[in-house]
């Protein structure tokens, strides 16, 4: 998918806004005349989409949209220096915050029924606190001329990993990275642990033979390239990437105890309790799920869109269709993390007291 | 212009260094070893320039040496770099203004008062650099709700606010280099000037200045350098639909990835190129680098 | 009449110290209090955060950590820059001009993106290793990401710029005379280099060193990035404390240690130099 397509997506996408509003009359003219919502999201391409799509709808109801860029740990930093006064209206919540969020109190309610895209997710993913606006399906990504070149069948599991044909070949999420504590966790439950008790998480890891920790996904796409990693564990995006930009690779979802298989991050919206435009707030949340946005974007950017209508165009592009696991019943089978059980001060202090060691 | 420093070692130089018979070996190993400091100091942005000419569509990662030679991502460099680029230009300019007003003095004040704990003062000049940054930022922006709260007016996203921010981090940088290059100056020279009937200021601003000139060039280069370069503590500073250009920059290489900044990055490195050698066509940069003593 | 320089210093010092302490005050008082999470702090003022750190090797060595790499980084950039900022400094002709300009021009690419080029220049199948292997230097691939070499390389990228410019600036006000001057003498280029030159720039060079050290010492993103998640320094520490685990006091306590520790190592240095200069162990 290409900028122009997204372009293309967005004047549509305004032009049909434009009929809509000529049909209703002035009852939704200008709705957003004056009003100036702030966004909390990632910069560059993630947030030219947004731009290029959405921001054209809102312009055309009188509205104007600012973006606040920085990542939902450096704004989460700010509502706390500001004692939950926040310099946006919206932003992206990772699902590892939402415990600190709400212990917290720094959202307002979502009134639903303002929100009638919800219809395409999932029950589980909107409450009155937070609506999904994207998710990742974290895989082992390794390179099949490599794997076939050193006889190793292919992986299925993390433990298949720890192989000495990959000593320093192999690459994990750095725990700070996006997919970091949804690995980390996930790494906890195939060794035996949980979200209590992530030590045997830290064995397994240690128990890969002189692993990398990356902590952009471009870096290991760009190792994938340059022939520096064999293997790396990183949400299938990426992995369709390195495809496309040509190294031969491609995804497993990995088994976990034998009862889940692959594992899941999910990217969330909430309104601050401070924001004063929640109108426009909650038609931004709707917009974010829209089919076609979803669609556009999760294609670029290389995530799994939570809209069902958008997930199921996905099948249309072969490499997606190898790499993601695309059917609801092989989404719910794919190890969501209980983050409220989980203390994430205790985690990264265990995870950098045993990276460090060796 | 002819200073007491150039009449004072015009006579040594025409005399210039003795001839030497055979290969300069000390000045071959000399230029071998510079040039490694330059490698290592180059390959890596040669690497991004390079890379920032391949032209594949599904283009996600670094791809050195390009394959497709083209300018395409030159073009898809979206408006909003353009203007992160020119604030951050605003901001770094107006940094190391700030920076020599402030820097400037204190170095005066360290090498030539005569104050005990001279040791402790500099090291508290030095202090911002040890902080890490991203501490300096989120305590300014508590400082500003602070601040804020207590007077009604707040600081945070706004260009004063992000201003004091930057010029904190700039100013060690002005007066480091300046102490450095004043240490060395000899003070007879102002006497001299003095004695031959020069006013203070004067002395001052045909002797002394024109010998501690490069150093505050080189800090407020610098200053200038590491208020375009920071992140830590611009997020924090910044508001919406005011972004400096590496806060842009480090936030769309973290959860993505858009080619159109390897372009936009070397884009800055020509401009600033061309701005240097301008500089250097127009009013002769290594002239204002040099001080008077030679 | 003897001019009052001290009272330049004052408006500067008291502007910097009202910052520093300003800035600093909500950090340095949240260390001596329990940790509630979410920048929420205890109500009975205690030592509890310090004596975590001091208690603790896992605290200490990261310290040790930080303070190797950045004097290891301070040492190798003043290696590689003194000789860069003479050859400059010494250049009649516009080649100095287009040098200077290749220090300065490196130093506007951010870390963030050099990285990438480091990646490849060090990837296992790259040149560099390509080469070293070739010529049977090294028989596995040598790397840099997540090792503290490579702290030690990303520190000397943001330093050495910065570097060049101020030794450039303090040798070029070393008159070119003085070396003339030793050489019609009979001296060698090195016995020169070592009598005169490095002698009068001597002060400048250890401003330059402690600048550097400090630098190093407070850097993040190119320890964080070079170190591979693997080399934890004090910054990098420091921001996953607050970023990660969201626990203001104790990265107040991590700050605070690091500001106390860097001061100290300045004086202490300034001190040692003095009394080597006293011993005249240095010729200065």
């Amino acid at each position: 998918m290409t900028r122009l397509k997204l372009k293309k997506t967005a004047i549509a996408g305004a032009l049909g806004v434009a009929c809509a509003v000529l049909l209703a009359g002035t009852a939704t003219a200008g709705q957003f005349d004056g009003v100036t919502l702030r966004v909390g999201t990632w910069g560059g391409a993630w947030k030219g989409d947004q731009e290029a799509v959405i921001v054209p709808k809102f312009e055309a109801l009188g509205g104007k949209i600012e973006f606040v860029t920085g990542s939902p740990q450096a704004n989460l930093a700010k509502l706390i220096a500001g004692r939950g006064k926040a310099p946006f209206d919206i932003m992206e919540i990772l699902d590892a915050q939402i415990g600190d969020f709400l212990k917290a109190k720094f959202l307002q309610p979502i009134d639903l029924s303002k929100i009638p895209n919800k219809a395409d997710l999932e029950d589980w993913q909107y409450d009155t606190n937070k609506v999904g606006s994207w998710f990742t399906q974290e895989t082992i990504c390794y390179n099949q001329d490599k794997f076939r070149e050193l006889g190793l069948a292919r992986p299925t599991t993390y433990s298949d990993l720890a192989n000495a044909k990959l000593k320093g070949r192999l690459s994990i999420p750095d725990i700070t990275s996006g997919g970091g504590l949804a690995n980390f966790g996930a790494f906890a439950y195939a060794g035996g642990g949980d979200e209590k008790n992530v030590q045997p998480g830290l064995k397994l890891i240690n128990s890969l033979n002189a692993l990398k920790f990356w902590s952009r996904g471009g870096e290991v796409v760009t190792q994938f390239q340059s022939g520096d990693v064999y293997a790396a564990v990183v949400h299938a995006g990426w992995c369709v990437r390195a495809r496309k930009a040509g190294a031969n690779v491609t995804t497993v979802h990995p088994v976990i105890n034998d009862k889940y298989v692959g594992v899941h991050k999910h990217g969330w919206l909430g309104i601050m309790k401070s924001s004063k435009q929640i109108e426009a707030a909650h038609w931004y949340i709707n917009q974010f799920i829209d089919e076609d946005f979803q669609f556009a974007f999760a294609t670029r950017s290389g995530v799994v869109p939570v809209n069902k209508k958008a997930i199921a165009r996905l099948a249309e592009d072969p490499v997606l269709k190898e790499m993601l696991q695309l059917a609801k019943a092989d989404i719910d089978r794919q190890l969501r993390l209980d983050y409220t059980k989980a203390d994430i001060g205790a985690w990264t202090d265990q995870w950098n007291r045993s990276v460090t060691k060796q | 212009m002819s200073t007491v420093a150039q009449q004072l070692d015009k006579s040594v130089r025409d005399t210039g260094p003795p001839k030497r018979i055979g290969l300069p070996w000390g000045k071959i190993v000399h230029y071998l070893y510079c040039s490694l400091s330059y490698i290592f100091l180059l390959s890596p942005m040669i690497v991004v320039i390079g890379a920032s000419f391949h032209g594949g569509e599904f283009y996600t990662a670094i791809k050195f040496p390009p394959d497709e030679p083209s300018l395409r991502w030159y073009t898809k460099i979206p408006q909003t770099q353009y203007e992160a680029l020119g604030l951050s230009f605003l901001l770094a300019g107006s940094a190391a203004l700030g920076a020599c007003i402030i820097g400037i003095p204190a170095a005066l004040g360290i090498v030539r008062g005569i104050i005990p704990g001279k040791a402790l003062i500099s090291s508290i000049f030095r202090a911002p650099l040890q902080i890490p940054s991203i501490v300096t930022g989120i305590a300014f922006l508590q400082l500003f709700y602070i601040v804020g709260d207590a007077t009604g007016l707040y600081l945070q996203g706004t260009f004063a606010g992000l201003y004091i921010g930057h010029v904190f981090v700039a100013t060690p940088y002005v007066v480091g280099t300046v102490t450095a290059v004043l240490q060395r100056f000899d003070t007879r020279l102002e006497e001299a000037a003095l004695s031959l009937g020069a006013s203070r200021m004067s002395a001052f601003f045909r002797v002394t200045l024109p010998v501690i000139m490069p150093g505050v060039y080189a800090g407020g280069l610098y200053a200038f350098m590491v208020s375009f370069g920071d992140v830590p503590i611009s997020i924090f500073l910044t508001s919406p639909g005011f972004v400096t250009y590496p806060v842009e920059l480090f936030y769309g290489m973290e959860n993505d990835f858009d080619p159109s900044i390897l372009a936009s990055a070397s884009l800055v490195i020509f401009f600033c190129l061309l701005a240097l050698l301008g500089m250097q066509k127009l009013v002769g940069l290594d002239a204002l680098l040099r001080s008077g003593s030679r | 009449m003897q001019a009052r320089w001290e009272y330049l210093l004052l408006p500067s010092f008291v502007f910097v110290v009202l910052l520093i302490v300003s800035s600093q005050y909500v950090f340095l008082k949240g260390s001596f209090y329990e940790d509630l999470g979410l920048g929420q702090i205890g109500d009975t003022f205690d030592w509890v955060n310090y004596n975590k750190f001091f208690s603790d090797t896992f605290y200490l060595s990261t310290l040790w950590i930080t303070v190797k790499v950045s004097a290891l980084a301070t040492l190798f950039t003043m290696l590689l820059g003194f000789p860069v900022a003479y050859l400059i400094a010494r250049m009649r002709s516009q080649w100095a001009m287009i040098l200077l300009a290749g220090v300065v021009v490196s130093t506007f690419v951010t870390i963030v993106i050099k990285v990438f080029g480091l990646i490849i220049i060090f990837s296992a199948d790259g040149l560099l290793n390509k080469f070293l292997m070739g010529i049977g230097i090294v028989d596995t691939p040598y790397t840099i990401i997540g090792n503290q070499t490579g702290v030690v390389v990303g520190l000397m990228h943001f330093t050495l710029g910065f570097g060049v410019l101020l030794l450039y600036s303090v040798i070029q006000t070393i008159p070119r005379s003085l070396e003339d001057a030793a050489q019609i003498h009979g001296a060698s280029r090195w016995r020169m280099h070592l009598r005169v030159l490095l002698p009068l720039s001597l002060p400048g060079v250890t401003v330059g060193a402690l600048m550097i050290f400090n630098m190093s010492m407070g850097a993040f993103t190119s320890a964080a990035l070079l170190g591979g998640g693997r080399v934890f320094t004090l910054p990098v520490l420091i921001q996953r404390t607050m970023m990660m685990e969201i626990k203001y006091s104790m990265a107040g306590t991590l700050a605070a240690v690091l500001l106390i520790a860097v001061l100290l190592i300045n004086l202490l240095s300034v001190f040692l130099l003095r009394r080597l200069r006293a011993a005249r162990l240095v010729i200065a």
